[in-house]
């Protein structure tokens, strides 16, 4: 053994754990982060699959023969609620509600001529086959539960030609893209392509803002550490001055920021193309399929970006003011990072618009949900929500102003200083 | 008589901790005066009541006849503080950090350019002021602190442990600094120090501080000659009961 080895081991691992950045960041969050995720993740699956035992499936039939009666007998005895219309056109469908009336995203049509072709094929003619087209309604949302009624409706049919007639009958699968149906391209798909490309926004969200709030709290608690505080707050100026030039500064790197993510995404997104979707093989693109924001989509998403980020150093600045140096102002900033981390995972995994209400406050009530919420939403043209969001976060980020304005009017900036687990105050001397 | 600082009854507590209790002392225009005492005796917290970053808990501080409580604002264009083991902006140079600083300190219409020169004679950094202050030594960096506490003559300059844990070379610079520049200019300065020597050689009138109470005030010969000690530590330990 080498000699004083497990004297300097012990010295370090005490080191180690005793300091809290380490403690929080590789122990304290993880025990957090993951279970908390893993809840909201277990609670949005139980209510996706109690949403899918719920949910009614539409069934059009404009063939009206023998073969389609079977067909949709067959599905009323899966126990599926079962919604049948006659007689109508897959855009008449979209275009009269019925899928929002009848409370489903996804509908069958049986199309004329089935029961013909299936009656050729029973005959021996085993070259034709019956079709039927699924169309499913794509939200945007790229969660894990997207294109679940494609999916649902596809294995009815596999049951189907299981139970009554080996490929007899095959699908087509059709997406309704912000109420327009775009003919040959599965839902599932393109759920499956929007979920892999939407990882890249909120990681990047997530580094940018952890990074951005180290920087403003290392600024403040460098300023308290060396003292230059103190200098400058006996200086004959005004002391939101020395708040806002310090928060600006940092704004000003916020919105750099923010443009640099939004050229990359921009470009990301215009290059990314779909080719697997299509039963001819023929490729189809997001921004074909109106899949990528708009020019102002992307300004909400941009003044999204910044508010959230401006938020984020105003609360690292505050916070950095209870600590007596970088470390301890990098402590406490850690303590803000299950709520920028948590949003970001979940909203990768989940479709924000098929949550509960509650776990949908919860989302909105965090302010760094609201650039991921923005990200999706500028896609399906949901500009209600991204306003609403940078509004949210707007007056979450004047508040957070106004505290740290006082903090800074008051002697409270040198002297006030939180501990893990209580709150005291000190004096040097 | 009109007093440069009159502090009456001063208190201050944190919490539980009483920092200072019921301390009175006066400093008369162009003197050199010094707060004396172990660490945490309540140096400190005098001179960040002076400088207007904390409140008194009850008491009244005046700086030239303006209350510091009632008015922080014009107290400050009267006032310059050095913080004990401050220090400058690492990636600012020299110039660039006493530029930045006379902005900010000096009052409107005057000469920045010149406040910058002044405090470049000052601290005598020469050419190194054109190195970010990261690159300084110890030394260097607080002769630069000191010249900017300076450079705007201030009616009162606040300087806390001005030359402490400083080498013999740069710990003689700052010292004259002060001495010089307070003949020149006539500029008032309240210092603290642990340091009973340099106190000495520096102050002309000094205040014993132990455990939040001003024990001792007088000129350096006086007292000595009071309690028959060579020197201002004799005197200390003899106040506060150890010798």
């Amino acid at each position: 053994m080498l000699k004083g080895f497990t004297t300097i081991l012990l010295k370090e691992l005490k080191e180690l754990m005793r300091d809290p950045k380490i403690l929080i960041g590789m122990i304290v969050l993880p025990l957090i982060m993951f279970p908390v995720l893993g809840l909201v993740l277990g609670y949005a699956v139980d209510t996706a699959q109690q949403e899918a035992q719920r949910a009614t499936l539409l069934v059009v039939d404009n063939d009206g023969g023998n073969w389609s009666s079977i067909f949709v007998s067959y599905v009323n005895q899966t126990g599926m609620n079962l919604v049948l219309v006659n007689n109508s056109s897959p855009q008449e469908i979209v275009d009269q509600g019925l899928l929002t009336q009848s409370n489903s995203s996804t509908f069958i049509v049986i199309p004329t001529g089935f029961s013909a072709n299936l009656t050729r094929h029973d005959s021996g003619d085993l070259t034709v086959t019956g079709t039927v087209n699924v169309y499913s309604v794509f939200n945007g949302g790229g969660g894990i539960f997207s294109g679940a009624g494609g999916s649902i409706a596809g294995l009815l049919v596999q049951g189907f030609n299981r139970a009554v007639a080996p490929d007899l009958i095959v699908t087509s699968q059709s997406s309704i893209i912000k109420g327009v149906i775009e003919e040959g391209v599965n839902a599932s798909a393109l759920s499956s392509l929007m979920l892999s490309q939407s990882f890249a926004l909120p990681f990047t969200i997530m580094i940018m803002i952890t990074y951005a709030m180290q920087i403003a709290a290392t600024s403040v608690a460098m300023e308290k550490e060396e003292k230059t505080l103190e200098t400058l707050l006996t200086t004959p100026v005004d002391r939101f001055a020395i708040l806002m030039g310090k928060v600006s500064s940092t704004i000003i790197v916020a919105g750099a920021a923010s443009i640099t993510v939004l050229v990359g995404y921009t470009y990301m997104l215009g290059s990314l193309s779909l080719g697997v979707t299509s039963g001819l093989g023929s490729g189809v693109d997001l921004v074909a399929l109106g899949l990528v924001p708009s020019a102002s989509g992307y300004v909400l998403l941009g003044v999204s970006l910044f508010f959230t980020l401006l938020s984020a150093l105003a609360l690292a600045v505050v916070m950095s003011a209870f600590s007596e140096n970088v470390r301890g102002a990098q402590a406490l900033v850690g303590y803000i990072y299950p709520l920028i981390f948590i949003p970001a995972l979940a909203l990768i995994y989940l479709d924000f618009n098929s949550l509960p209400l509650a776990l949908k406050a919860v989302f909105y009530a965090i302010p760094y949900s609201h650039p991921i919420l923005a990200s999706k939403a500028v896609v399906t043209g949901d500009y209600g929500t991204v306003i609403f969001g940078i509004v949210y976060v707007a007056v979450f980020t004047v508040v957070i102003m106004y505290i740290a304005s006082r903090l800074f009017a008051t002697e409270k900036i040198l002297t006030a200083k939180l501990k893990i687990g209580r709150q005291r105050k000190q004096l040097k001397e | 008589m009109s007093f440069a600082v009159k502090a009456s009854s001063i208190t201050k507590q944190f919490g539980q901790i009483t920092a200072l209790a019921d301390v009175s002392f006066s400093i008369k225009p162009g003197e050199i005066y010094g707060l004396i005492g172990p660490n945490g005796a309540g140096k400190t917290t005098t001179l960040r009541i002076v400088c207007t970053l904390i409140k008194p808990s009850s008491g009244t501080l005046t700086i030239f006849n303006q209350d510091v409580v009632k008015q922080p604002e014009k107290t400050r264009q009267n006032i310059s503080y050095l913080p004990e083991e401050s220090g400058a902006y690492p990636n600012l140079t020299g110039w660039e950090y006493l530029r930045f600083m006379a902005k900010l300190q000096s009052k409107s219409g005057t000469d920045v350019k010149e406040i910058v020169n002044e405090a470049a004679t000052i601290c005598g950094l020469g050419d190194r002021l054109k190195d970010r202050a990261k690159t300084y030594s110890k030394g260097m960096k607080r002769r630069l602190l000191v010249a900017r506490a300076l450079m705007t003559r201030p009616q009162l300059a606040v300087l806390d442990e001005p030359a402490s844990g400083l080498d013999i070379m740069h710990a003689y610079h700052i010292r004259e600094i002060i001495k010089r520049y307070v003949k020149e200019h006539g500029v008032t300065v309240l210092l603290s120090s642990h340091n009973m020597l340099e106190v000495e050689y520096l102050c002309d009138r000094v205040a014993l501080i132990n455990k939040g109470r001003l024990v001792l005030e007088g000129e350096p010969k006086e007292l000595k000659v009071r309690y028959n000690g060579e020197n201002l530590e004799e005197v200390f330990m003899r106040v506060v009961g150890y010798a």
